[in-house]
C-alpha cells in the first residue's frame, strides 16, 4: 500500500514544483529587474548619495559652508574665487576682465629662428598675461590640451582608415577599441618605461652617444597629454571613420556632376557630415580627460594634480568633507558635460547609412605613388603613431627584461622573491593576480545579468526606457574616485538603519560592487544594439506558440544576442582587471589589492618591478581583448 | 472548434486613454471554421485588431471572447492561437524542424503523436517534406512563409491568425500560396483571421470579410455582398473600381426616383421617402454605350488595355468616371448609360 502512496505524494510534489517553476518563469523578468534595481540602488545610488550628503552636512546640520569655502578659495577656482565671493560686484569683475584682455599683446616681427642660418621668417607672437587657473581651471586646461592633441592625432588616422585600402586595415580599425580595455595605470607605467630617465627612449639615445634627457622632469604635462592622446585619439578616429564610411559616395558624385571640384565637393558634402562625429569624439575626450586619474597620479603626481588626484589625496589624509565637496562639484560638472554630450548626440542621430559606401584607394600600389607627397605625409604620420601607440607598450615589455646594463630577469626575480619571502603587510604579486582574477570573475557574474536586464528593459520599454537608460548609465558620468569614496563611506564604513541595524559591506565584496557597477554599462552597450534590431515578431511568435515572456527571452532573444553578451562580458572582465580609481581607495590598508594597485605601490619605490607587474597586467588584458575581438565586440552604441 | 467574438473593442494609445484612437467599437463575430478577413488601407486598425485577438495588446474597452470565454488578462502563450507574421519571424538560430517544433515544447502534440512525427506531418502538409534540416536563410521567401505556417499550426491551435503573410512575395507566388493556404484551412477546418490591405485578395479567399477604415468597421459581409452592396461610400470606393455620385433628390417618377447632378437628371431605384440627398454607385462594367437610360457624355482621358477588357478613365461634367469596355474607344468623346437597377444606393450617415 505504501508504494502507490509514495508515488502519489511524488506526483503531487512534482506538480507543485512544476507550478512553482511556472510561477517563477512567469515572473522571472520582473524579479530579475527588481533585483537589478536593488543592486543599483545599494551599490550605485546609495554611495553617490552618501557623497552628496557628506558635502552638505556638518555635525548633523545642513550647511553650504563647504561649498562656499571651496568656491571662494583661489587654490581651487583661481581668479573665479573673487567672482564667487562677491557675485554681485559685476562691474568690478568686468573691469578686471577688460584689464586682462587689454594686457594681451599680439606682435609681428621678422626673426631668424634657425641659429646660424639667416632665414627671415615673419614671427607672430601672442603674449597672454598669467592667470591663476586654480585646481578646476588647471583640470579643464589639461583636458582641453589633451582634447586638441587627441583630435590632431586621431583625424589623420581616420582619414587613412576611411580612404585607403591596405593590409591590416580592418585589424587596425578594430584595434581602435583597445584603449577601453587597457588599464590606465599600465599605460602610465608604459609611458614611464618609455620616457623615464632609464627608459627605452634614453637607452636608444645612449646608443647614439646622446642623453640622457630627463623628459619626465622636463615637461611632465606634455607626457600626460601624450598619454591622454594615446587613450582618446583612437576614440576620435573611431567615431570619425564611422561617419566617413556612412557618407554616400553618390552624394559626392552628385556634387561633382553639378560642377563642384573634388576639393569643393569634399568641403560641401563630406566635411559637414564629419563635423558632428569629430565634435562627439572631442566632447567625449574632454569628459574622459577631465576625470582623468591614474595617468596623472603616476606620471605627474601632486605637482600636476587634477581635481580627481586632489580628491584622492584628501581621502588619504582623511579629509572626507573636503573630498566629498570637491567630488560633488566635479560630478556636477561632468554630469553637465555628459548631458551636453547626450543632447548633442541625439540632435544629430539622423546619421544616414550610406547607400553606396565610398571606395578606398590602395595605399601603396607601386613605388612611384609611395613617394608622392601625400603618401610620404601618411608614412610620416604612421611613424609618429607608431611611437605614440606602440612605443609605450613595447617599452613596457622591453623595460621589464632590461635594466641600464642589458637584458635581465631581475625584475621578475624580485616579484618572485617578494612573493616567496615577503611579509604579509607587503604587496605580494600572486595575491594581486589572484585577487584580480577572482574579482574579474565575480564582476562577470554580477555585471552580465545586470547589463542584460537593463538592456531588455530599456529596449522593450519604449519611452519609459529612455529614463531607465539615463538612470542606469550614471556610472559613465561619475568618476571612479568619487564612486570609491561613496562606497568607502556608504558601504565599508556602513550606514545606520532604523532599529539599531547596520548595513555594512567590506573588502572584496565592495570592490566587486564597484567593478560591477563600472562594467555593466559596457554589457548593456554591447547587447542593446543587437536586441533593438531583433524583429519583435520573433518574440511574439514564440509567445503565441506557448512560450512565457521569460522563455521567449531564453529561447529566442538571448541566443540571438549571444555574441553581444560575450563581448560585453569580455569588456566587463577587462574593466574589472584594469579598474584602478575605486579599487585603490577601497583596497587601502587591506589584503584586497589588485594588479593595478600593486603596480602603483611598486611604482612608488622601484620602477623595475612595477614595469614587470605592468607587463603581467598587459598579458592578462591582451588575452581578454583577443576574446572581445573574436566575438566582434563594440563600444559604439 | 472555436468561434471568436469581438464586442465593442476599442483601443486608445497614450496615457489615460487620452491619446490617439486606434480602434473604435469594433464588433465582429467570426464563426467556427470560418475564413474571415480584415481588409483596409494601412493604418485602418486591422493589424491592431489582430494583435488584440492574439493578446499582444490589450483593448482599452470591450471584450474578446473565444467560445464565449472572456480573454482579458490571458497572456498570448495561453490563448492557443497560431500567428503568422508578414516578416515570418522564423527563429534564425534554429533549423526548419526546430522552428516547427518550437510550440511543441509547451504543448503536447495532438492525438498522442510524437514531436518528430508531428513536425514531419506539418512539413508534408506545406509541401516541404524532408526540409527539416535546412536553415531559415537557405530558404526562398515562399518556403519561409510555409515554414511559418507549419510552425503556427504544429501545436493544433484553436485559432489561426495571419498578418499580411503574402505581402512580401511576388504576384505569381502569392496566388499559388493563397490557394495552398485556403486548401489547408478548409482541410483542417480551423477558424482563421486573415489581415490584408489587398481588397482583391480579400474578395478572392474569404468566407466573409470586414472592411475597416480609421479604426472602425465599415461593413461585414460575404464577398459578393461587399462588392455588390457596399454599405458606405468608403467601401464603395475601396472595394473594386467604382463610380460614386451624389445628388439632390427631385422626386418620384413611377418606380424610379429622380436625382439631379449638376442639372442632369438621373433615374435611380426608389429612394426612401423624405430623403433630400442621395449617394449611389455604378460599377464600371454596368456603364455601356448600348444602355438607353441615364445617358452620360464622357470625355476619354486615358485607356488601359487589360487583355479581356479595357479600363477607360474619363470625365463627365468634370467628374472622374471609370468605364470598362471591350475595346479601346475610337473617339475621345463617347456616351454611356446605365439601367437604374444597376445603381446601388449608399446609406447616407
Amino acid at each position: 500500500m505504501s508504494r502507490p502512496n509514495r508515488s502519489d505524494r511524488g506526483a503531487r510534489l512534482r506538480r507543485r514544483s512544476a507550478g512553482v517553476r511556472r510561477w517563477l518563469e512567469r515572473r522571472a523578468l520582473v524579479l530579475t529587474t527588481l533585483v537589478t534595481a536593488g543592486v543599483l540602488a545599494v551599490m550605485l545610488y546609495l554611495p553617490v548619495g552618501v557623497v552628496f550628503v557628506e558635502a552638505v552636512i556638518d555635525d548633523g546640520t545642513a550647511t553650504l559652508a563647504f561649498f562656499r569655502a571651496v568656491l571662494t578659495d583661489p587654490f581651487y577656482v583661481g581668479v573665479l574665487a573673487d567672482v564667487f565671493a562677491e557675485p554681485l560686484a559685476v562691474r568690478a569683475h568686468l573691469e578686471s576682465l577688460v584689464g586682462w584682455l587689454g594686457a594681451i599683446s599680439v606682435s609681428v616681427s621678422i626673426e631668424s629662428p634657425l641659429p646660424g642660418v639667416s632665414l627671415p621668417i615673419p614671427w607672430l607672437a601672442l603674449e597672454v598675461p598669467p592667470i591663476r587657473k586654480g585646481l578646476f581651471g588647471f583640470t579643464a586646461y589639461q583636458a582641453a590640451l589633451s582634447t586638441i592633441a587627441s583630435v590632431a592625432l586621431g583625424l589623420p588616422a581616420a582619414y587613412v582608415l576611411a580612404n585607403y585600402e591596405f593590409r591590416g586595415r580592418r585589424t587596425l580599425r578594430s584595434l581602435t577599441i583597445l584603449p577601453f580595455v587597457l588599464p590606465g595605470i599600465m599605460v602610465a607605467v608604459g609611458f614611464y618605461a618609455m620616457f623615464g630617465r632609464a627608459g627605452t627612449l634614453n637607452q636608444g639615445l645612449g646608443m647614439l652617444g646622446l642623453g640622457p634627457i630627463p623628459f619626465m622632469e622636463w615637461n611632465p604635462l606634455a607626457i600626460v597629454i601624450v598619454a591622454h592622446a594615446f587613450y582618446n585619439a583612437p576614440l576620435v578616429a573611431r567615431v570619425t571613420v564611422a561617419a566617413w564610411e556612412s557618407v554616400d559616395a553618390r552624394s559626392v558624385e552628385t556634387a561633382r556632376s553639378l560642377g563642384a571640384s573634388p576639393r569643393r565637393a569634399f568641403r560641401d558634402v563630406v566635411v559637414p557630415q564629419l563635423l558632428p562625429a569629430i565634435l562627439t569624439g572631442a566632447l567625449l575626450t574632454f569628459i574622459f580627460t577631465f576625470m582623468t586619474f591614474p595617468i596623472v597620479l603616476a606620471l605627474g603626481g601632486l605637482q600636476l594634480a587634477t581635481v580627481e588626484v586632489w580628491i584622492y589625496d584628501r581621502v588619504r589624509r582623511l579629509a572626507y568633507s573636503e573630498a566629498a565637496t570637491l567630488a560633488v562639484l566635479e560630478t556636477l560638472l561632468s554630469l553637465a558635460l555628459t548631458y551636453a554630450y547626450l543632447r548633442y548626440e541625439s540632435a544629430q542621430s539622423g546619421l544616414a547609412r550610406a547607400a553606396t559606401a565610398p571606395s578606398r584607394t590602395p595605399l601603396f600600389p607601386d613605388l612611384r605613388t609611395a613617394l608622392s607627397p601625400r603618401r610620404l605625409a601618411i608614412i610620416g604620420y604612421g611613424l609618429v603613431a607608431l611611437v605614440v601607440f606602440v612605443g609605450p607598450l613595447a617599452s613596457l615589455v622591453v623595460g621589464s627584461v632590461t635594466d641600464g646594463n642589458g637584458v635581465t630577469l631581475a625584475h621578475y626575480a624580485f616579484l618572485l622573491e617578494r612573493q616567496l619571502e615577503g611579509a604579509s603587510y607587503q604587496t605580494l604579486p600572486w595575491v594581486a593576480i589572484r585577487n584580480s582574477l577572482l574579482f574579474g570573475v565575480a564582476t562577470l557574474a554580477v555585471a552580465v545579468p545586470m547589463g542584460v536586464v537593463v538592456s531588455v528593459v530599456t529596449v522593450r520599454a519604449g519611452r519609459g526606457g529612455t529614463i531607465v537608460d539615463t538612470l542606469a548609465m550614471l556610472p559613465l558620468a561619475v568618476s571612479g574616485v568619487v564612486f570609491g569614496i561613496g562606497l568607502l563611506q556608504g558601504l565599508v564604513f556602513g550606514v545606520s538603519l532604523p532599529g539599531g541595524w547596520r548595513f555594512q559591506v567590506t573588502g572584496g565584496v565592495a570592490i566587486v560592487a564597484a567593478h560591477a557597477v563600472a562594467a555593466y554599462p559596457f554589457v548593456t552597450r554591447n547587447v542593446s544594439p543587437l536586441l533593438s534590431t531583433l524583429d519583435p515578431a520573433l518574440v511574439e511568435s514564440a509567445r503565441a506558440l506557448g512560450a512565457s515572456r521569460y522563455r521567449a527571452l531564453r529561447d529566442v532573444e538571448l541566443p540571438l544576442v549571444a555574441s553581444g553578451i560575450v563581448a560585453g562580458a569580455a569588456f566587463a572582465f577587462a574593466i574589472s582587471i584594469g579598474e584602478f580609481s575605486s579599487t585603490v581607495i577601497l583596497a587601502s590598508g587591506s589584503q584586497t589589492y589588485t594588479m593595478p594597485v600593486a603596480v602603483e605601490r611598486y611604482l612608488g619605490r622601484r620602477s623595475g618591478p612595477a614595469i614587470a607587474m605592468g607587463t603581467v597586467l598587459l598579458v592578462v588584458t591582451a588575452a581578454s581583448f583577443v576574446v572581445v575581438d573574436r566575438v566582434g565586440g563594440r563600444f559604439e552604441r | 472548434m472555436t468561434d471568436l467574438r469581438l464586442e465593442d473593442v476599442s483601443k486608445v494609445y497614450g496615457a489615460d486613454g487620452t491619446g490617439t484612437s486606434a480602434l473604435e467599437d469594433v464588433d465582429i463575430t467570426v464563426r467556427d471554421g470560418e475564413f474571415f478577413t480584415l481588409v483596409g488601407p494601412s493604418g485602418c486598425g486591422k493589424t491592431t485588431t489582430l494583435r488584440t485577438i492574439a493578446g499582444f495588446e490589450a483593448p482599452t474597452d470591450g471584450a474578446i471572447r473565444f467560445d464565449g470565454r472572456e480573454m482579458a488578462g490571458v497572456p498570448p502563450e495561453r490563448r492557443d492561437v497560431g500567428v503568422v507574421f508578414q516578416s515570418y519571424a522564423l527563429f534564425p538560430h534554429m533549423n526548419v524542424a526546430e522552428n516547427v517544433g518550437y510550440g511543441l515544447r509547451f504543448r503536447e502534440p495532438p492525438d498522442g503523436e510524437t514531436v518528430d512525427k508531428r513536425v514531419a506531418d506539418l512539413l508534408k502538409l506545406v509541401d516541404l517534406e524532408g526540409m527539416g534540416d535546412r536553415e531559415p536563410d537557405q530558404l526562398s521567401g515562399g518556403q519561409r512563409q510555409r515554414v511559418a505556417l507549419a510552425r503556427a499550426l504544429a501545436p493544433a491551435p484553436d485559432l489561426l491568425l495571419l498578418d499580411e503573410p503574402m505581402s512580401a512575395l511576388d504576384a505569381q507566388l502569392r496566388e499559388s500560396l493563397r490557394r495552398q493556404v485556403t486548401r489547408i484551412q478548409s482541410e483542417l477546418g480551423i477558424t482563421t483571421v486573415y489581415v490584408t490591405h489587398d481588397q482583391a485578395e480579400a474578395l478572392a479567399i474569404s468566407d466573409r470579410l470586414a472592411v475597416m477604415h480609421d479604426g472602425r468597421v465599415e461593413q461585414v459581409g460575404r464577398p459578393q455582398e461587399i462588392y455588390r452592396e457596399p454599405a458606405t461610400r468608403f467601401v464603395a470606393e475601396f472595394v473594386g473600381d467604382n463610380n460614386v455620385f451624389e445628388g439632390d433628390v427631385r422626386g418620384r417618377n413611377g418606380e424610379y426616383s429622380q436625382v439631379a447632378i449638376d442639372g442632369e437628371t438621373i433615374s435611380l431605384p426608389a429612394l426612401p421617402d423624405g430623403a433630400d440627398r442621395a449617394a449611389f454607385c455604378v460599377r464600371p462594367g454596368a456603364l455601356s454605350q448600348a444602355a438607353d437610360h441615364n445617358r452620360l457624355p464622357v470625355t476619354v482621358e486615358t485607356s488601359e488595355f487589360l487583355g479581356e477588357t479595357v479600363r477607360v478613365n474619363g470625365r463627365w461634367n468634370g467628374r472622374r468616371i471609370v468605364l470598362q469596355l471591350s475595346d479601346v474607344p475610337e473617339s475621345d468623346e463617347l456616351t454611356v448609360g446605365f439601367a437604374p437597377a444597376d445603381a446601388h444606393i449608399i446609406d447616407q450617415d
